[in-house]
């Protein structure tokens, strides 16, 4: 019974290009839905588990001074004179710096793409996130597949701050999981958020150990895990996040020989002026699109987790987004 | 059928998934299953036109997160969505659909040859697992319309109108079919080209428990083709 139409090859590809366009389509838009809050979460559940008992005396800090942090942000530069927009081909096999193809925002602009998605296309806040850990997951598996990973167990430790940027680790540690990694997540200062909270019982649930504390030793780091998502700290921190139990982690993570990848911004570097001194992680997943302090990145990968943005957001903000191949999320910059 | 709402209920009560994430991705997941079957190039009308129809329901929630997605791999997606839930998360698909310029029809194409004339592939996402008793307009002219088209129909889940667990004889018959979690009974009676299974947020200890027995995904992939 198979129907006629609809399936044969032949008629040339769309690609993934043209959005925007339409045929005539019978009709026109329907009004808009009526703006509302929202969703609000149910409140309070408590199934948290104890809190991290306080592990080895505090290492002594090589504190460094925290990055100069520029009282006006840079203006982007679109294209950096290297690439005109929207015009030929984009991507692979470009022998360009990255900043070119998907040129880096400030601090100021990511704040107010997220109002946008929020606010303006009623993105939920919980939906963004699961987009964006899914998306940091699928990063990861990208660069390092699981058979290519050199301990026998595919372990990989994904290190959670108290803010957003820990509530996306806690979602790709899930889906790493679902992948067939083996995370184990560390957790010290949970989110009171009541947002957040279930992405933590969602890991629990899902038998993703918690540890309760890091080990201050990091051979014992280099030596259990393959690599490490640092989700400590994001765009919206300050640079070189002084508080506890932040600065000792970032002190351990500095030392680390195993590789890092940092979701949107290098925990502890500025989102605009990068990290002198800072972590230097091995790969970087930018959310949405890269933030200033991506110029300085000096990793192996740079991928940029943005395919969910509407064209118009893109074109509003000139994000210039590199082509995403096929159906992924995420793209190598 | 209650088997499939005992997991969804685990999965909102005990492993405190919100409707928000499992809706997004198992939207995501259809809109992969019909990239892979149905590639935009494929398409014998001069766009890749879709036709995407929601229902009241969760179902209908998931075709909206599906459409969104079509719309950024390419596709050029319609909605009709005539029963549209009071609710933030509905009303905030919704808004996410019509922002990225997705056209939301005022009424039902009248006619099956004009579905046929216009769009290459429509994807069905009227009722699903939790559907029982008859259907109520408008769906049910909608559900026989549908049953004379002749392009691909995807049905999200349970073919529209077939009873969660025995099927229909004489309602839809969908080329595609995307089981989402895991297949249920119905799909014994699937006849069509394509089932493909979605939805990959099932905890393991969830599939244990309820003995699912569901093949691996490949690799990092939200889809898996069953048939």
């Amino acid at each position: 019974m198979l129907p006629r139409g609809g399936v044969r090859g032949g008629a040339g590809a769309a690609g993934a290009a043209s959005p925007g366009r339409h045929r005539r389509a019978p009709g026109v838009r329907a009004a808009a839905a009526a703006p509302e809050g929202s969703a609000a979460r149910p409140a309070a559940r408590d199934e948290l588990r104890a809190p991290p008992r306080p592990g080895a005396p505090p290492l002594p800090q090589p504190r460094e001074p925290p990055a100069p942090c520029p009282q006006a942000s840079p203006a982007p530069h679109p294209g950096d004179g290297l690439r005109s927009p929207g015009v030929g081909s984009r991507g692979g096999g470009d022998v360009l710096i990255p900043a070119a193809v998907c040129s880096p925002r400030s601090k100021a602009e990511a704040a107010a793409i997220e109002k946008e998605l929020l606010e303006d296309y009623r993105f939920g806040r919980q939906q963004l996130i699961e987009i964006w850990g899914h998306a940091c997951a699928m990063a990861v598996t990208k660069a390092f597949p699981l058979p290519s990973l050199p301990r026998k167990q595919p372990t990989v430790l994904v290190v959670c701050g108290p803010a957003q940027n820990g509530a996306i680790g806690l979602v790709c540690a899930r889906h790493l999981r679902i992948f067939d990694y083996e995370p184990t997540i560390f957790y010290p200062k949970r989110s009171p958020d009541p947002l957040y909270r279930d992405f933590t019982t969602q890991c629990e649930k899902m038998d993703i150990p918690f540890l309760s504390y890091l080990p201050t030793e990091v051979q014992l780091i280099n030596d259990a895990y393959n690599a490490v998502v640092d989700a400590v700290l994001g765009a919206e921190a300050e640079a070189g996040e002084g508080r506890e139990p932040c600065a000792a982690i970032l002190a351990t993570l500095k030392l680390l020989r195993i590789p890092i990848v940092s979701l949107d911004v290098p925990s502890g570097w500025d989102a605009e002026a990068g990290g002198s001194g800072g972590i230097s992680p091995d790969v970087l997943v930018s959310l949405a699109a890269p933030k200033e302090c991506a110029r300085r990145f000096l990793g192996r990968q740079h991928f940029v987790a943005g395919r969910f943005l509407p064209y118009d957001v893109q074109k509003k903000f000139e994000l210039n987004p590199p082509e995403y191949p096929g159906t992924e999320c995420v793209v190598a910059l | 059928q209650e088997e499939a709402q005992a997991i969804d209920q685990e999965l909102f009560t005990e492993y405190k998934f919100s409707v928000d994430q499992l809706m997004e991705l198992a939207g995501l997941s259809c809109a992969t299953a019909i990239a892979k079957a149905y590639p935009p190039g494929s398409f014998t009308t001069s766009r890749p036109t879709v036709l995407v129809v929601c229902g009241p329901g969760n179902n209908g929630g998931d075709g909206l997160v599906c459409a969104r997605h079509l719309k950024m791999f390419g596709y050029e997606p319609t909605v009709y969505y005539p029963k549209r839930p009071s609710k933030p998360l509905f009303e905030g698909l919704t808004t996410q659909c019509q922002k990225m310029d997705i056209p939301f029809l005022p009424e039902f194409p009248a006619e099956a040859a004009l579905i046929d004339e216009l769009y290459g592939l429509v994807v069905d996402a009227i009722f699903g697992f939790s559907f029982t008793g008859a259907v109520r307009e408008p769906f049910g002219s909608i559900l026989s319309t549908l049953e004379r088209i002749t392009v691909p129909i995807a049905s999200i889940d349970i073919p529209s109108g077939w009873d969660v667990e025995k099927g229909k004889a004489d309602g839809l018959q969908p080329d595609m079919l995307i089981s989402l979690t895991a297949p249920k009974k119905a799909a014994m009676h699937f006849a069509g080209r394509y089932h493909f299974l979605g939805g990959r947020f099932v905890p393991p200890a969830l599939q244990k428990k309820y003995a699912l027995n569901l093949p691996p995904y490949p690799e990092t992939d939200c889809v898996l083709q069953l048939s």
